[in-house]
């Protein structure tokens, strides 16, 4: 028994060398370069950011910059936990607020001595302390195509209360055969289709911030707390039951997001219920209409701003020993003219760093600028809800209110019940 | 200690190394961390005892899992034995092409459950549709997996096709391991071909049913792939007063759970999933076992 124990041992102890030598020879090979490893979800930037990663690691000796992109709806918060666990945290990560940010946070450097701090309003802040870098400005509205529009005779700048949408709508479906069109709005409200983002984040959002000052988080708070404002949710509930109704019911009840954005974009729908991040995808799908965006007015009282937000963050990982690289990646980003020049030209994005001349040129993300410049915009809250809210409470429920989109009361009792339910999550 | 026992051991090993290291390490782990308040990352782990246990009960999108996936694990059973034992029957005929047909058969279990699930998810939401449409058909109309009542059904349909192929040649090989002379015999004695079936085949093949019997249940049970890329868990529907997802089945609702950061919650739904799953399975194949015939 005991020269079978010891043959055993042997042939583990030899696995384990051979294995420990291998992670040496790697660390020789590189000659003492370092690799970055960047690890984020967005899609669409994948290429641009590969790109501007190459280009860095070529401009910068020693310095390799790799980016891993897992994106459309997988789960990345998922993918990151396995990579905690087998000890291969990336050296910079993406949070997407508060709730990234209590999971994440032994691993989460401080960015207070960062030069590109001063330069920004929306740095992920906690106590007075940044610790995320603005991965860019995004925002949304109800976007519209301004060729229909104009041939159906409707100003989109009249389109700042809700009985005037009413009116736009019912105007729009009743020259459907005219214009072209399948239905007015393309919305997707689908859980089955991945889009309850949509509906239970984005167009909530209204709710939480609409018509309010940019950095009022009361409704919210009140939401958290377990309680509902009921004549404004009344407001809001018929404004959603507005959109449902005059939506192409295939992709309000199981479109994914290449069937919204893809009906937008060859005309089919009038109004688009996106944010300025399908500027790509339009480039892609050689769209030549005008489009804008337009405010997301759910009361009568007229509201003209658009929604604005920092989406995601980059986070340094304070537990890496390439942390310093890391950070300066992320100011070459933020200060240089090849960094800034990635952000807008390549990537499309909005910078959310005010020195940045160069401007976007994607129509929707120009609209976001337009509306930043011009002010009164309004914020967005849902980052401050607890994990899996959006996607098992609200999505559910704005789901079973488009399949039976005349029940308003039912939809108004169960998202009562839901942000009852909020303070235990 | 002789030299075989040795050789013995050295075979074993490997096996039962990574048995031990990547299920029942992580099972026992898993049994602890139910027990706690783990989020899936922060070091702080806090005992709770059983609180999550008592908690599940309470949850409706829980239960609505619980009930829709042994309702569509009843169906499956069913609806792929039927199946692929009808295959079965067709393939050992005296067909022309039934090598042919039997691969055909097969060829759906060889393809993945994500790549399956986009696939019929396209063939649902977008051709059925413009058949639908195209020929004023007003049940095509609207997709299958956009109305509660009918994505059970469709789900089963997918995984149907899937898995009775796989099903059919475990039959095959079973009915190729009976004797030609009783059925023969039977025949010569006047016995109809359904009579002979259900006479002397099924008896005769009761072993391959206990196996058939609990693939399919385990299958459909624990399904996740299929049901995460064909309806992704919607659309959504009322159970006990509360919004929920109408085809989100047990899996589903556990890796949920998990992404919205509740790891352990997610842990002691996975071991309420293994109990009933072990209990399920012990039933079928005692009952089933009782059934079989030895020659």
């Amino acid at each position: 028994m005991k020269k079978v124990l010891s043959l055993l041992l042997m042939v583990m102890l030899a696995t384990a060398v051979y294995a420990g030598g291998q992670q040496g020879d790697k660390d020789m090979a590189d000659g003492g370069d370092v690799t970055v490893t960047m690890f984020q979800l967005k899609v669409e930037i994948k290429d641009a950011l590969d790109a501007y990663a190459a280009k860095y690691s070529e401009m910068t000796p020693g310095v390799t910059v790799k980016v891993e992109t897992l994106g459309g709806g997988a789960d990345f918060g998922g993918a990151m936990k396995a990579k905690a666990q087998a000890g291969e945290m990336p050296d910079i990560f993406v949070i997407e607020g508060k709730g990234g940010y209590d999971v994440w946070k032994d691993y989460i450097a401080n960015l207070d001595d960062q030069p590109w701090l001063k330069d920004t309003d929306l740095a992920f802040m906690v106590d007075g302390s940044a610790y995320g870098f603005p991965v860019a400005i995004e925002g949304y509205g109800l976007a519209y195509n301004a060729d229909i529009l104009a041939k159906a005779g409707i100003d989109p700048a009249t389109l700042t209360t809700r009985s005037a949408y009413e009116k736009a709508f019912m105007t729009l479906e009743a020259k459907k055969d005219e214009l072209g069109i399948d239905a007015p709005v393309a919305m997707a409200a689908s859980v089955a289709g991945g889009m309850w983002w949509v509906a239970g984040q984005h167009n909530l959002a209204a709710y939480w911030g609409g018509g309010l000052d940019f950095n009022d988080t009361s409704v919210i708070e009140e939401a958290l707390a377990g309680k509902m404002d009921e004549p404004r949710f009344r407001e809001y509930a018929k404004y959603v039951q507005l959109l449902f109704k005059y939506a192409d019911q295939n992709i309000l009840l199981n479109g994914s997001y290449d069937d919204q954005v893809g009906s937008f974009a060859q005309g089919k729908t009038a109004f688009l219920h996106q944010g300025n991040w399908v500027d790509p995808n339009m480039k892609q799908l050689g769209v030549t209409f005008k489009m804008g965006y337009a405010p997301h007015a759910f009361t009568e009282k007229p509201q003209t701003g658009l929604y604005l937000f920092a989406p995601s963050w980059y986070c340094v990982n304070s537990q890496s020993p390439r942390a310093e690289e890391a950070k300066a990646f992320l100011t070459a980003m933020a200060t240089t003219a090849d960094g800034q020049s990635y952000i807008v030209n390549e990537a499309g994005m909005i910078p959310a760093f005010k020195s940045v001349e160069i401007k976007p040129t994607g129509q929707l993300s120009q609209a976001l600028m337009a509306a930043n410049a011009k002010g009164g915009n309004y914020g967005v809250f849902f980052g401050m809800l607890p994990d899996g809210a959006g996607q098992n409470v609200f999505g559910p429920i704005y789901d079973l209110f488009a399949q039976n989109q005349d029940d308003l009361e039912q939809f108004i009792a169960d998202m009562k019940d839901a942000f009852a339910q909020l303070p235990n999550m | 200690m002789n030299n075989k026992r040795l050789v013995n051991i050295l075979f074993l090993f490997p096996t039962v190394f990574a048995f031990v290291m990547i299920i029942v390490v992580p099972f026992f782990f898993g049994l602890y961390y139910s027990l706690t308040d783990w989020n899936g990352v922060s070091p702080n782990i806090n005992f709770i005892g059983f609180k999550h246990y008592m908690n599940l009960f309470t949850l409706p999108d829980f239960l609505h899992s619980f009930v829709i996936t042994i309702a569509f694990t009843a169906i499956n059973v069913i609806l792929v034995n039927i199946v692929s034992f009808s295959l079965s029957l067709i393939v050992t005929s005296n067909l022309k092409l039934r090598n042919f047909y039997r691969a055909g058969f097969f060829v759906p279990y060889l393809i993945g459950g994500i790549v399956l699930g986009y696939i019929w998810q396209f063939l649902f939401n977008n051709i059925f549709l413009a058949i639908g449409d195209s020929l004023s058909i007003g049940f095509l109309q609207a997709s299958f997996l956009s109305k509660p009542d009918t994505v059970i059904w469709a789900m089963s349909v997918v995984n149907t096709w899937q898995y009775s192929g796989y099903l059919m040649l475990i039959y095959v090989a079973s009915i190729q391991s009976i004797p030609a002379s009783l059925m023969e015999a039977a025949q010569v004695d006047g016995a109809p071909y359904l009579k002979r079936v259900i006479h002397i085949l099924i008896p005769m093949m009761a072993n391959a049913f206990t196996i058939s019997l609990f693939l399919t249940l385990t299958n459909s049970f624990k399904l996740f792939d299929m049901n995460f890329t064909l309806t992704n868990g919607g659309p959504a529907t009322r159970f006990l007063g509360t919004p929920v997802k109408a085809s989100q089945m047990f899996a589903m609702n556990i890796v949920d759970t998990a992404q919205a950061n509740k790891m352990a919650e997610a842990q002691a739904k996975a071991v309420v999933l293994f109990l009933t799953l072990v209990i399920v399975a012990l039933i079928q194949v005692t009952i089933n076992k009782r059934k079989e015939v030895e020659m």
